[in-house]
């Protein structure tokens, strides 16, 4: 895991041994509860073999998309030290471009063509997305936080604040209320079974998409020139500026990479979602987040993981505790306030939340 | 030389062309009405201007030569216009032949085309438009960026000649608040036609600036006598305030002290502690359903339950405001530390977002808990306090009590700041290892920030309360703590006055600027950028703040009183503290 760790060294905080037991030990009892919960709650209910299996597939699907957005923040993250609360926004930027280019190819009548002409429009929707992000994406970069470089801490991060509400309210005013609905190809309008369990064409194309797209994410930052830059600046900005890489470029080529995973993800979620509208970015970009925190901020496989795992637990959690589903965006906001509380450094990631900047 | 300032040029043309398509596309054309055009490229010539001064260096070429200068800014006009007139004849054309398209971009109707245009809505439904009109974008913006490098050149001549010194000038802005007061009291006389059917308007206005210059004119006072006189003389011109202004124009200012004291509290958090939280509504929300919960029992179905079976009458207020007031801020306090508990161990970003998912958290619970809140129906009833019989309910005594809640916190704050707590807290700000080094406390220091901000914000939300009589979930949505932020921090981080001159321009301003308030939260989000990046220590940034965040020398204290005038122009300075390690 050393070579994917993607954040610099940290200063451990030390603790007193008596508070570290503590707080384990209150981590371990509100586990217990949680379980006991289960046991007791979710379980006694007696939903079907086939009910969690069909949750755990939505989870799946819900966290492939959460993964791509997660791994912006993170990738950012990783090089600036700072927090893209816009990256939600940047998101939904992707969503409507890319329901303007479905309307496009609807238009054209490619959507109702050969199978071949449909994965051809589908992709090139999804690449319109992407599109439409990395602009935004680059814009923010260089409107709102590249002034800021070297700024305390709270600066650029109010700046962010202030860019995402820029987005979202120009969105509103630029586009108007109402939502904007995905309509699906019919080609790939329903689903099969496998196993007693519904499985949705949208849902399998999105996660392997989704599961495609962090290939190629890992593929860059491992094997390419960029990549190894890109590490370079995360491990240490000034040595690697002495190194000859050009700090700002990689930061630029750092957003554009977000944004695009950002923009994919902004359309699969409008096409599991049907709708886009100006705040659709805000929730999913938080729980993206939370998503990150919970991998381990600054650590890409951590990103993933921790997605697919927050899809999952968002998908079964409500039955699961026995509790109603609007509860599900708190159980959402409970994992990431408990993992910062008992585990800062997230599942593969080390000690963030000390660190200085 | 000639190329590269052409290639500047096309460059800020093309920003100016970004710029304009933003606001054409959120139809500001439209809400501007028949000055569109002028406004527009008045506005431009002010981006032209600040675009063509801001060179990175005093050895920038293009600031030397005048000629270079023109060149730069002419090519930058023609080409934003040129793009512009293009794209708008795009527009003009769909529209014309037929193609609806408010179905994509919401605000692009005839009418928006057509008030940039400056002419009937249905030229453009008909496309009757001459090239002439097209032709007059592209030149009115080019004329638009001369002025703009003609300002440079203005702007640089005056900044050669020496600025002349006269001592009598120092009075003009400490009197101005008085002038704007009597003015103010003149307008309320009768028989005064003053500004016909804006009157009232007009007057609500100039009270708020009257506020306003009040407190830029005592920092600008000499300490000493002079400062404890004209502060004697402010206090009670605002004291008299809400006895001759009208129910509307009180009711706006009740909301903007209401707004005060919310600022005042995550001042000391933000400002003071350096603890961003972005959920502060939370405790705004706590103090308000408390007393919610105190005055209007029979709102909550599962109060007047419990209260009924103990024999007590739900049908009345359980305790009147003031004894409610101990309560809510006993509520107030208890809710800051329990937040303030599990996010002892969080920094910066971590602890915005956690806050922030409180605040979410506590709305989606008065949402969702109707059994005791009533859910999307909220609390009805609520009483308003009652001083000797006397129902203080109606917004003038809302004012005051705003006005009174306003001036306590504000001591309190004041006082905390030069407290040992304070130094505390700005040591924690600074460096948290460093201050615990140096035996600051740091799990209590946070925890008295966290409940001393909560315990301020639930007693504006107390008097919010009773302000409104009813409350509902949506009135503590995130914005809320959004709105507080700004302005906290568009007053200037940690600086008291700052607060309450952020509150009324962030929130008085647009109660009175009706119409603009669909575009109020993107102004918002706009200023809370610029802000950042061009003057980020605020309005009326505090001492020690605006060292931090410029490092370069500052006058020697007692040396040189900067002028109001000053202090208010925001330097554009280029000169980020560079990106040196911390």
């Amino acid at each position: 895991m050393a070579v994917t760790t993607y954040s610099s060294t940290s200063v451990r905080f030390r603790q007193k041994t008596t508070t570290r037991w503590l707080v384990r030990g209150l981590g371990v009892l509100i586990l217990a509860l949680v379980a006991w919960r289960v046991v007791t709650v979710g379980l006694a209910e007696g939903y079907p073999a086939t009910f969690w299996m069909s949750q755990l597939i939505n989870g799946l699907v819900l966290g492939g998309v959460y993964a791509l957005v997660a791994l912006g923040y993170t990738l950012v993250y990783g090089i600036l030290l700072m927090i893209n609360f816009a990256h939600g926004d940047v998101m939904m930027i992707g969503g409507f471009t890319g329901f303007f280019a479905l309307q496009f190819f609807m238009a054209l009548g490619w959507l109702q063509g050969p199978a071949a002409l449909v994965a051809l429009a589908l992709i090139l929707i999804v690449a319109a997305g992407m599109f439409g992000s990395v602009l935004t994406g680059v814009t923010l970069e260089r409107v709102a936080y590249r002034p800021l470089r070297g700024a305390p801490r709270l600066v650029p991060l109010i700046s962010a604040i202030g860019a995402s509400l820029f987005l979202q309210y120009s969105v509103l005013l630029i586009f108007g209320v109402s939502p904007r609905v995905y309509q699906k190809p019919a080609l790939i309008e329903g689903g099969f079974r496998a196993g007693g369990v519904f499985v949705p064409y949208t849902g399998l194309i999105i996660f392997v998409t989704s599961l495609f797209l962090m290939l190629m994410l890992y593929l860059i930052v491992q094997r390419t020139k960029l990549g190894r830059a890109m590490r370079a600046v995360a491990e240490d900005k000034g040595t690697a500026a002495l190194m000859g890489i050009d700090v700002d470029r990689v930061i630029v080529f750092t957003f554009i990479l977000g944004s695009a995973l950002a923009g994919a993800a902004g359309v699969m979620l409008g096409f599991h979602n049907t709708v886009v509208k100006f705040n659709s970015g805000f929730i999913p970009g938080l729980k993206a987040f939370t998503a990150a925190v919970l991998g381990g901020i600054g650590n890409i496989p951590g990103a993933m993981v921790g997605a697919l795992l927050l899809g999952v637990i968002e998908a079964i959690g409500p039955s699961a505790l026995g509790i109603p589903t609007e509860y599900k965006d708190i159980i959402a906001f409970t994992v990431l306030v408990l993992i910062l509380i008992f585990r800062p450094s997230g599942l593969l990631g080390e000690v963030v939340s000390e660190k200085r900047a | 030389m000639l190329l590269p300032s052409v290639q500047r040029g096309l460059r800020i043309g093309a920003i100016a062309f970004a710029i304009l398509t933003y606001l054409v596309l959120v139809g500001l054309p439209l809400r501007l009405g028949d000055l569109a055009l002028p406004i527009l490229a008045g506005a431009m010539a002010l981006f032209f201007w600040l675009a063509l001064r801001g060179g990175k260096s005093k050895q920038d070429v293009f600031n030397r030569q005048p000629a270079l200068l023109f060149t730069a800014g002419l090519s930058g006009g023609l080409t934003a216009g040129l793009l512009i007139a293009a794209l708008l004849a795009v527009f003009v054309n769909l529209t014309s032949s037929g193609v609806r398209l408010q179905p994509i971009f919401d605000k692009m109707t005839p009418p928006n085309l057509a008030a940039l245009y400056g002419v009937a809505p249905g030229a453009i439904v008909g496309g009757e438009l001459s090239p002439l009109a097209w032709l007059q974008q592209a030149l009115l913006l080019t004329v638009a960026s001369g002025v703009g490098a003609a300002l440079v050149l203005v702007e640089r001549w005056a900044r050669g000649r020496p600025t002349p010194r006269i001592s009598a000038l120092r009075w003009i802005p400490l009197l101005l608040p008085i002038a704007l007061f009597l003015f103010v009291l003149w307008l309320g006389m009768p028989g005064v036609t003053f500004g016909g059917n804006n009157r009232g308007t007009i007057r609500l206005l100039a009270a708020m600036v009257t506020i306003g210059a009040g407190i830029l004119a005592l920092r600008a006072a000499h300490p000493g006598r002079e400062r404890q006189l004209l502060s004697l003389l402010y206090l009670a011109g605002v004291a008299y305030l809400p006895f001759t202004l009208d129910q509307f124009q009180n009711s706006v200012l009740g909301i903007v002290f209401i707004f005060v004291m919310m600022g005042l509290g995550l001042n000391i958090v933000v400002g003071f502690a350096g603890l961003l939280d972005l959920g502060y509504v939370a405790f705004f929300a706590i103090g308000a359903y408390m007393y919610a919960f105190l005055s209007a029992p029979f709102s909550s179905p599962w109060l007047s339950a419990q209260l009924q079976s103990l024999g007590i009458p739900a049908n009345a207020p359980l305790l009147s405001f003031w004894m409610a007031l101990p309560i809510t801020m006993l509520a107030g306090w208890i809710g800051g530390v329990l937040l303030g508990i599990p996010v002892l161990r969080l920094r910066g970003d971590y602890l915005a977002i956690v806050t922030l998912g409180f605040g979410e958290i506590i709305r989606l619970f008065m949402l969702n808990l109707a059994e005791l809140t009533n859910g999307p129906r909220g609390l009805l009833n609520i009483a308003p306090p009652y001083l000797f019989g006397y129902n203080l309910g109606n917004p003038r005594d809302i004012f005051i009590l705003g006005l009174i809640g306003s001036a306590v916190i504000a001591f309190s704050a004041y006082r905390l700041d030069n407290s040992r707590l304070g130094r505390a807290w700005i040591a924690m700000r600074e460096d948290q290892d460093v201050a615990q080094a140096t035996g600051v406390n740091l799990v209590r220091t946070k925890l008295l920030a966290f409940a001393i901000g909560a315990l301020f914000a639930a007693l504006a939300g107390q008097l919010y309360a009773a302000r409104q009589t009813n409350i509902f979930p949506e009135n503590f949505s995130l914005f809320v703590s959004i709105d507080a932020l700004s302005l906290v921090i568009v007053g200037g981080m940690g600086s008291i006055p700052g607060v309450v001159l952020g509150a009324l321009a962030l929130k008085g301003l647009p109660e009175v600027l009706r119409g603009v308030d669909e575009y109020r939260i993107v102004t918002f989000a706009a200023l809370l950028v610029t802000m950042m990046i061009v003057r980020p220590e605020g309005i009326i940034p505090s001492t020690r703040r605006r060292r931090e965040l410029h490092e370069e020398a500052e006058p020697v204290v007692g040396e040189d009183v900067p002028s109001v005038l000053e202090r208010l122009a925001p330097e554009l300075k280029s000169d980020n503290p560079d990106g040196g390690k911390k």
